[in-house]
């Protein structure tokens, strides 16, 4: 009920969005249950949703478990979807919902797979590949400090109560505007800001506990 | 302005949202302080770091979620629809059950035997 009122208030302040004809027109294909518009979604906003759920959560297999239940979700109930917010920002917004109620049943479950990625801490095995950090990496010294570094950051994130964690993942590794954070998580700029600094802070002395 | 009062500004500093006269505040302060400077320069690291953890799908993902529609929904979800309203008119069903039962209240109301008297 109080997020409700939350994304009501947020809409409101932020005035009504109007959907741009090519997001319409894939939006009427999708609710037209077309095949292509299925794999144009997926193809357009996978990475996206799989990244954030996959920071969220710090367990691949559990990471894709989810994804697929956003995309499943987001195809059962598109035809509610009345293009009031963008629709990645819906669809983000699923995301980040089914990521926390997977933590908390995980975290009812510790021995389960609630813990960090075992991939973030052992070297690429074949057919799957280790996540490290993109960009170009030089040679087998770097890709393993790339790794070290990932499965350092994974930890602070995962430090992280959920709340925070969302805003430093749509934040920093998803890169959203403020506004955009605010139509995913209801709350006001003041307070996503506030909350990103206090988690930035966390993350920053847990890695320098590290690195000095 | 202090120590505390520059580093709770360094994430309006580093996104670039900090108003004009705080920005000059923050920068006069790192400019004497070296211990703000070495803080901001890991805090910038930290930031510039979250920014390369994306994480692609794996390339299974698209087949494996159209599995799993197609295993859930029984093969439905992507057949043809109705092509008259592109769904089961459950509206209409509803409007032409409810005439009907009209139409049935009606027909038993005036079809009642006439010249049949109660029992004395």
């Amino acid at each position: 009920m109080e997020a409700t009122l939350r994304f009501a208030r947020a809409r409101r302040e932020r005035g009504p969005y109007t959907m741009s004809l090519a997001e319409r027109l894939l939006i009427a294909r999708l609710k037209e249950r077309d095949g292509q518009a299925f794999d144009e979604i997926v193809q357009l906003y996978g990475d996206k949703v799989f990244s954030l759920v996959y920071r969220m959560l710090g367990n691949r297999h559990e990471a894709e478990d989810v994804a697929q239940e956003v995309f499943i979700t987001v195809f059962k109930t598109v035809d509610g979807f009345r293009g009031e917010a963008k629709f990645s920002t819906w669809l983000l917004r699923i995301a980040a919902n089914q990521s926390k109620n997977r933590i908390k049943y995980l975290s009812r479950r510790p021995t389960d797979g609630g813990e960090i990625d075992d991939a973030l801490q052992a070297p690429a095995t074949a057919g799957t590949p280790a996540p490290v950090l993109q960009g170009h990496i030089d040679g087998p010294d770097v890709l393993m400090e790339a790794a070290e570094l990932e499965a350092l950051m994974q930890r602070a994130i995962a430090a992280l109560d959920e709340e925070h964690r969302l805003l430093v993942i749509l934040r920093d590794v998803e890169e959203l505007s403020y506004q955009e954070i605010g139509e995913i998580t209801g709350l006001p700029e003041g307070t996503i800001k506030s909350r990103l600094h206090r988690a930035r802070m966390a993350i920053k002395e847990e890695l320098d506990k590290h690195t000095r | 302005m202090d120590h505390g009062q520059a580093q709770s500004a360094f994430s309006d500093f580093v996104d670039g949202t900090l108003p004009e006269r705080e920005r000059l505040e923050v920068e006069q302060h790192l400019a004497a302080c070296i211990q703000c400077r070495t803080e901001l320069t890991s805090f910038r690291r930290t930031v510039g770091s979250l920014g390369k953890l994306k994480q692609a799908a794996p390339p299974s993902f698209l087949p494996d979620i159209k599995q799993q529609i197609y295993r859930r929904s029984h093969g439905r979800f992507f057949a043809p629809r109705w092509k008259l309203f592109g769904r089961i008119p459950f509206e209409w069903i509803s409007l032409a059950t409810i005439i009907a039962m009209l139409v049935y209240y009606l027909a038993v109301l005036h079809g009642t035997p006439s010249g049949v008297h109660p029992a004395p």
